[in-house]
């Protein structure tokens, strides 16, 4: 007879609750309280109303309903915050598993399938929740003779690279990004430089001819395509005159750069899917002819967090096509334009006597808004918003612009076949580099024109 | 702060360096030799010239230092390279190395720069960009010329006549 518990008894049930909540405890106050203490010495706590938050004081206010907004507001503008959760890696991975689902479900729909169906009920929805704790349950197999520590290595640097790439994107204005530098894309370019290595050690680390094989197609893919992805992007350095990514976006607001130059949109983004190893260039990842390229030895989580860093940098390439060709967060406003009073002082509702007893602020802005008293004025009209307003209307063009280009990304998958590699590198060396210098000539011409210049219209 | 990092940079450089001559493995080597190129971009970094720093990591650690690991695996290294352990020569190499220093060290000494400010503002690349072509641009194009020439000369080299294949081929 097989039960789940075979000796299940109450007593050793109590015992085992009673074991665990001591060991924690012992644990908590041995190890843990003294941790949170150095790690607070070492933190800068930011001044809320002109008190310094002590972790006392944010337990406080956490339920006090009127310091609750400043202090979520507080976190809201760290780094920490930046890092982690909003233009960083958070966002990221959260556009990365939609496209992981509708990648599924669309593939199966092109070619008449139903895809995941069952977990969840509503079209698979939690099937990736399934893959997600399968790959965490499963155990880790690394080959005999495999070169250990830079087998283990590769997947997490293959994430960090990825994550790495994504903190360079500007998602909405007023500085909503992680890092913002100077020379944002040639740092692009530096980060993209790092996946081959990555690909090619990770390939020779296993040991395997498979993985081999999949880690030299890639190497010869990923170099013959990383030339025309680079100079497709400098017909739109040399017209507007910067490298920083968020200047680039605020030099399309009145017209995205894929106007004037969709040669350079064109090979950007045929480069852009031979980086990404997606179909019809997934010569690395073949699984007809060499099992699953240079991926075949990764197990468990490891790879997991491989397909994770595939996604994010499938991501961060289609924001970058966004912000270099298609305006990045500019657009159209959403919000009707609001009174300045209503937004900075809110409606009085008054009682039935008519004495304000209550006043309403315009929904969802005072938790944006970095600073009520800050007012942006947008060029368009003369209409105000504030940074709550921008920042929101900002991520949802952002957004909706960026799962546009995913889903041209995914596309090809369900319609084309594989290209040989011959035809592969005869495209990239050829055909693309040539076009992309068809369009440095093009932004040439226009300067020279003096159609367009540094900055937008002249 | 900036003490601490400039030692941790000249750590890895140098650590690097070294590793990257001793190392057993060709393939742990050429990793080392990129963290010495990478220690070297971090050099830029401090110098303020970022510019600078991302064409070294974009150049050197992302082109040079993948050509020459795909170069080492393609290689079978115990047909080609005998080893030589020869004590004389590596003291021979540590003294030249020491003399060098010393010189270089006693030059800087005697130049007369005891302090350097860090004040001054980092160089713009739009400057070294506008100067390249506006009073400098014979040397661009002469860089230009030579760099085109080497590459149609190297595809002049690597041109290959495989007439059976171009007959297979069906595009």
């Amino acid at each position: 007879m097989s039960v789940i518990a075979p000796k299940f008894r109450l007593g050793y049930f109590l015992k085992g609750i009673f074991d665990n909540a001591f060991w924690i405890l012992t644990i908590v106050t041995l190890a843990g309280i003294p941790l949170i203490q150095i790690v607070l010495f070492y933190m800068d706590l930011p001044v809320i109303d002109g008190e310094l938050l002590t972790a006392f004081l944010a337990f406080t206010w956490l339920f006090n309903p009127t310091m609750q907004i400043p202090l979520i507001k507080s976190l809201l503008y760290s780094d920490l915050f930046r890092i982690a959760a909003f233009p960083g890696f958070g966002f990221a991975a959260l556009i990365a598993a939609a496209t992981i689902f509708v990648e599924r479900k669309m593939l199966a729909k092109l070619q008449l399938r139903v895809g995941p169906f069952y977990c969840g009920k509503i079209e698979g929805l939690l099937q990736l929740a399934g893959d997600g704790l399968k790959l965490i349950s499963k155990e880790i197999i690394i080959p005999a003779k495999a070169d250990k520590p830079l087998f283990w290595a590769a997947p997490v640097l293959f994430v960090g690279t990825a994550a790495a790439f994504v903190a360079l994107i500007p998602v909405a204005p007023g500085g909503w990004v992680v890092a913002d530098l100077d020379v944002g894309l040639l740092a692009v370019f530096a980060v993209i430089g790092f996946f081959p290595i990555i690909t090619i050690l990770s390939a020779w680390s296993a040991n395997s001819k498979f993985p081999f094989i999949g880690g030299i197609r890639a190497l010869h893919q990923m170099v013959s395509f990383e030339i025309p992805l680079i100079l497709s992007l400098l017909g739109v350095v040399i017209l507007t005159g910067t490298l920083n990514l968020s200047e680039i976006v605020e030099s399309q607001s009145n017209f995205p750069w894929i106007i004037f130059m969709p040669i350079g949109a064109i090979v950007f983004f045929t480069a852009m899917l031979a980086e990404l190893e997606r179909i019809p260039f997934d010569l690395p990842e073949a699984e007809s002819e060499i099992v699953a390229g240079w991926l075949t030895e990764f197990s468990g989580m490891m790879y997991g967090l491989v397909q994770l860093g595939s996604y994010l940098k499938l991501y961060a390439f289609a924001a970058l096509f966004v912000i270099i060709f298609l305006g990045g967060w500019t657009g159209p406003m959403f919000w009707p334009p609001l009174d300045t009073e209503l937004i900075m002082e809110g409606t009085p509702i008054p009682n039935f006597k008519g004495d304000p007893v209550l006043t309403v602020h315009a929904p969802g802005l005072p938790l944006f808004d970095k600073d009520p008293n800050e007012w942006v004025l947008q060029e368009q009209g003369e209409l105000q918003y504030t940074s709550g307003q921008l920042l929101i209307n900002g991520v949802i063009w952002f957004v909706l612009k960026t799962v546009a280009v995913i889903f041209f990304i995914l596309l090809p998958r369900g319609v084309f076949p594989r290209i040989r590699i011959d035809m592969l590198l005869h495209i990239g060396w050829y055909k693309l580099i040539g076009l992309a210098f068809v369009n440095i000539f093009i932004a040439l011409g226009l300067v020279y024109a003096g159609v367009l210049g540094p900055g937008g219209i002249m | 702060m900036a003490d601490a990092l400039f030692l941790a940079i000249s750590v890895l450089t140098i650590g690097s360096a070294i590793a990257a001559l001793e190392m057993r493995s060709l393939v742990y080597g050429s990793i080392a030799l990129m963290g010495t190129l990478g220690g070297v971009a971090g050099f830029y970094v401090m110098l303020d010239s970022p510019f600078v720093a991302m064409f070294q990591l974009a150049v050197y650690v992302g082109s040079i230092a993948v050509l020459i690991l795909f170069t080492v695996m393609l290689v079978k290294r115990e047909l080609i390279f005998k080893k030589i352990e020869d004590p004389k020569r590596k003291f021979a190499g540590i003294g030249l190395m020491l003399i060098v220093i010393l010189a270089l060290g006693a030059i800087i000494m005697d130049s007369g720069i005891k302090s350097i400010s860090t004040d001054s503002d980092p160089v713009d690349f739009r400057e070294i960009g506008g100067d390249f072509l506006t009073y400098y641009w014979p040397a661009l194009v002469l860089m230009a010329l030579i760099l085109a020439g080497s590459v149609m000369g190297a595809l002049v080299l690597a041109r290959r006549e495989d007439t059976v294949e171009n007959e297979q081929r069906t595009d």
